[in-house]
Parts: structure tokens; C-alpha cells; sequence
């Protein structure tokens, strides 16, 4: 290989890839947030709802799991100004991303919803627990325990996910690399400096993820 | 007066008729040993006396009170006064052995947690666990949770003990430290009602033997009289197979 590794060209735009880096963990973070309201709500629907509901639920999960989340962004950047309904490209990344997080965190949060311990809740009963009170001391935190793992894990993939919004012009991370690229041209010394940026958000989180996971709920996680 | 009255009192799962008809007088201090095969209606006895299951039938008076379980406030003066202790431990995973033996007192009676605290450490050196306060139920043995079962129970000052087949999912070489935890209870004098299938410690322990059949009580007696001479063709088939074990 004749090429030659010039890092110098790019260490000029270090701080404007850690803006973008930035972005996109905004990105992650609020459709993993919309997503999580999404899913919580649907899940309860799908494990204590009436029927109908669960089929529309149902509907909406397989809608939008079994297709690329690319078109999904397509379609709402594309296809809703139509009806009149203009996104600019930040907009139906985020909206995009939210509704594809919403069907999968839906789907992590009804298996977690079900799993739910009648021994436990019928011990807590004989105490005297309310409701309320077997909701709150024991159902809960043994879905938190059950969920936090999956959910983060859920988590860091959109992180990696968001690498996507640079395709409609988005400049977070990515859409940044593209646009150092089309200037110096230094395709392999950008695009593996940014792969280090991910890298390092990625197991930021992780990290945290984890630490919070066994602090907050004894849940075993792998960090590497 | 008895402590606990029980009268015709009938029960089902569905229409499956489990409980048909019991009657049984418990006097203070009285250790009752439930015997029986399996699906005679012995725990379902327990679940109905704690609230757990309604009665289709019948009574259950409490120093002399009738209980209506169709009121909430009467099903929890029950739980107030009768504890049970499951075949499965059932203990709170997310809970220490501490905070498993605290929350009802603390959070259900609302008692200072100090105080609580105290007596909680009091209750599993009891029991054998004044070593781990600080464990989770998931890195203690099976006997030692039940232990803590127990201890949790006893937490909420019970006049009348429930144990459902304690020490029936429990590894042989366990079950002894949980026998022994309940003989303390015994010396104490605690009125116990006892399911159970270890039928040495049954005789060893019970004050009256009431063998149950069919979701009936079919006879009642000193563990001598139902162990020795039973009076029933059903109880001597039962005690003849058990006892050639």
C-alpha cells in the first residue's frame, strides 16, 4: 500500500467532529426517551389491554420491525409533506427514530411486563401490601431489574443507528465525516478518527449503563 | 373460647370442590400438624384462612369474631393476626434479608424503622442469620431463605403461625435447620397450624393430628391416636404407606 497515513490534515476538525458527536448522542438520547414513553405504554396496552388495542399495537410493532428503518425515514421526510406535513431532516430523523424505537421498546417491555412474580405479589398480598403497595415494592423493581439490561443494550444501538441521519443531511457525527471528506479528501484518516469518537460514546455508555445497572437493580451486565 | 374456629367452611378452585365442609377448633398454643396426600386440600385450607382464596361456605371466627372476607378491612385484620409461610419461600428478590424482614413493618405498619430494625436483627439471630442481614435471597441456600421466610412471618407479630409444606422443596440435609427453627417456636409457645409430609417431626411436634382426605377432615387426634391407632380406613392406608417408608 502506497498510501500515506496524513492525521495532520484532519486534527484541525477534532472539535467540530466532537460537535457532532454531540448531536448525535442528542439524537440517540431523545428518540430513546420518545421511544421508551412509546414502548411503555404500548406494552402495557399488549400485556393488560383488551384485544383491539393489542391488535393495533400489534400492527404498529410488526409495521415497523420488519422494515429498514432507513425507508421509514424516507417515507416520513418524503411522503407527509404531501399531506401537507413538512419535516425539515432533523425532524423526521428524530421522528423516525422514535417511532422505530417505540415498536422494539414496546416489544423489550412486554416480555418484562409478563414476567412478572405471583409468588412474590401473593407474599406481599399476606403482609398486607395494597395494590399500590405490591405495584410499587415488588412489580416494580423487578421489571427494572429485568428491563434495564435489554434496554440499554437497546440503547447503544441507536447510538450506532444514528450514523443514519447523515444520509438526509443531518450533521451530526457522520453527516460531519461527509462533509470533511468532500473537502481533504482524507477518506481512511476520517472515517477511522470517527469510528474512534463512536467507539468512545458507545462505551462511555456502556459503562455508565452498566455502573448504574448494578447500582440501582443488582443487574448483571457484560461491559465487554 | 378456641383462638381460631373454623365451620363447614367449603372452598373451590373453579367448580373443583377442594375444601368440603371443615370444621376445626385451634386453642391458643396449640400446634396442629395437617396430614394428608397431596391434593386433600391442606394448603388450600391455609390459603383460604389467610385471604388468599374465598370460602363458597361456612365460617372462621377469631377469638370468637366471625371474619367476613368479602371486606377488606376484616381480610386485613386476618393478615394482622394470622402469618403464613410458603412452600416456595416467596421471598422478595429485590430485597436483602433485611429489608424482606423490615418492609411490612415498616412500610405496611408503618413502626419506626429503628425500631423495626433492632427487632428484625433479633429475629434472624433467631433463626440462624444474624450473618446476613446483607444478603440477597439469590446467594443464600434454600433453607436458609426459608429461614428468613420465617423470620419475615414473625415480623409482623402473628398470634397464629401458617406453614405450607416448609420444608418441602428443600435439599434432605437442609431440612433440619428449619425444623429446628420452628421447634424454637413451638417452645415459645406460637400456635401453628403445620402442612407437612415430614411425618417424624408431625408426631414429634403436634399437639392434635388432623388427617385430611378428599378436601375433608377425615379424622383428629393425638399424633399417638393417628399414628398408632387410627380409626379410619382412609387414615390407616395413608399411615401404613407413609410409615413403611
Amino acid at each position: 500500500m502506497n498510501y500515506t497515513l496524513q492525521y495532520g490534515q484532519v486534527l484541525p476538525y477534532l472539535g467540530y467532529f466532537a460537535g457532532g458527536a454531540l448531536l448525535s448522542l442528542q439524537i440517540a438520547f431523545l428518540s430513546f426517551c420518545g421511544g421508551l414513553v412509546i414502548g411503555t405504554g404500548f406494552a402495557s396496552v399488549t400485556a393488560f389491554g383488551p384485544r383491539p388495542l393489542r391488535v393495533l399495537v400489534k400492527v404498529y410493532v410488526t409495521a415497523f420491525t420488519n422494515t429498514p428503518q432507513l425507508v421509514q425515514i424516507y417515507f416520513l421526510y418524503f411522503a407527509l409533506p404531501d399531506a401537507g406535513i413538512l419535516l425539515s431532516s432533523y425532524q423526521a430523523v428524530l421522528i423516525g427514530m422514535t417511532l422505530n424505537a417505540g415498536a422494539y421498546l414496546t416489544e423489550i417491555q412486554r416480555a418484562g411486563f409478563l414476567s412478572r412474580r405471583q409468588t412474590e405479589m401473593e407474599a406481599a398480598e399476606v403482609l398486607g401490601f395494597s395494590r399500590w403497595q405490591q405495584i410499587r415494592y415488588v412489580i416494580l423493581p423487578h421489571i427494572a431489574k429485568v428491563l434495564f439490561p435489554p434496554l440499554a443494550n437497546q440503547y447503544i444501538l441507536m447510538t450506532l443507528g444514528t450514523s443514519m441521519a447523515a444520509v438526509f443531511g443531518v450533521e451530526e457525527l457522520t453527516g460531519r465525516a461527509f462533509n470533511v471528506n468532500a473537502e481533504t479528501f482524507r477518506s481512511v484518516e476520517i472515517f477511522s478518527l470517527v469510528a474512534v469518537f463512536y467507539v468512545v460514546i458507545t462505551f462511555a455508555a456502556t459503562l455508565a449503563l452498566a455502573l448504574i445497572g448494578r447500582l440501582a437493580f443488582r443487574a448483571r451486565m457484560r461491559i465487554l | 373460647m378456641p383462638q381460631l374456629a373454623i365451620d363447614n367452611l367449603s372452598a373451590t378452585y373453579g367448580k373443583l370442590a377442594v375444601l368440603k365442609s371443615v370444621s376445626l377448633a385451634v386453642e391458643k398454643g396449640e400446634i396442629i400438624g395437617l396430614i394428608g396426600p397431596s391434593g386433600s386440600g391442606k394448603s388450600t385450607l391455609l390459603r383460604v384462612l389467610v385471604g388468599l382464596l374465598k370460602p363458597t361456605a361456612g365460617t372462621i371466627a377469631i377469638d370468637g369474631r366471625p371474619v367476613d372476607f368479602g371486606k377488606a378491612a376484616e381480610v386485613r385484620a386476618v393478615r394482622d393476626r394470622l402469618a403464613i409461610v410458603f412452600q416456595q419461600f416467596n421471598l422478595f428478590q429485590n430485597m436483602t434479608v433485611l429489608e424482606n424482614v423490615t418492609i411490612a413493618p415498616v412500610k405496611i405498619k408503618k413502626r419506626a424503622k429503628g425500631e423495626v430494625r433492632e427487632e428484625a436483627k433479633e429475629l434472624l439471630r433467631k433463626v440462624g442469620l444474624g450473618e446476613k442481614l446483607n444478603a440477597y435471597p439469590d446467594e443464600l441456600s434454600g433453607g436458609q431463605q426459608q429461614r428468613v421466610a420465617i423470620a419475615r412471618a414473625l415480623a409482623l407479630k402473628p398470634e397464629i403461625l401458617l406453614l405450607d409444606e416448609v420444608t418441602a422443596s428443600l435439599d434432605p440435609e437442609l431440612v433440619s435447620e428449619v425444623l429446628d427453627t420452628i421447634r424454637l417456636l413451638a417452645a415459645e409457645g406460637m400456635t401453628m397450624l403445620i402442612v407437612s409430609h415430614e411425618m417424624g417431626f408431625v408426631r414429634e411436634l403436634s399437639s392434635r393430628v388432623v388427617f385430611m382426605a378428599d378436601g375433608r377432615i377425615v379424622e383428629t387426634g393425638t399424633p399417638g391416636e393417628v399414628f398408632e391407632t387410627p380409626q379410619e380406613t382412609r387414615t390407616r392406608e395413608f399411615v401404613s404407606k407413609i410409615l413403611r417408608h
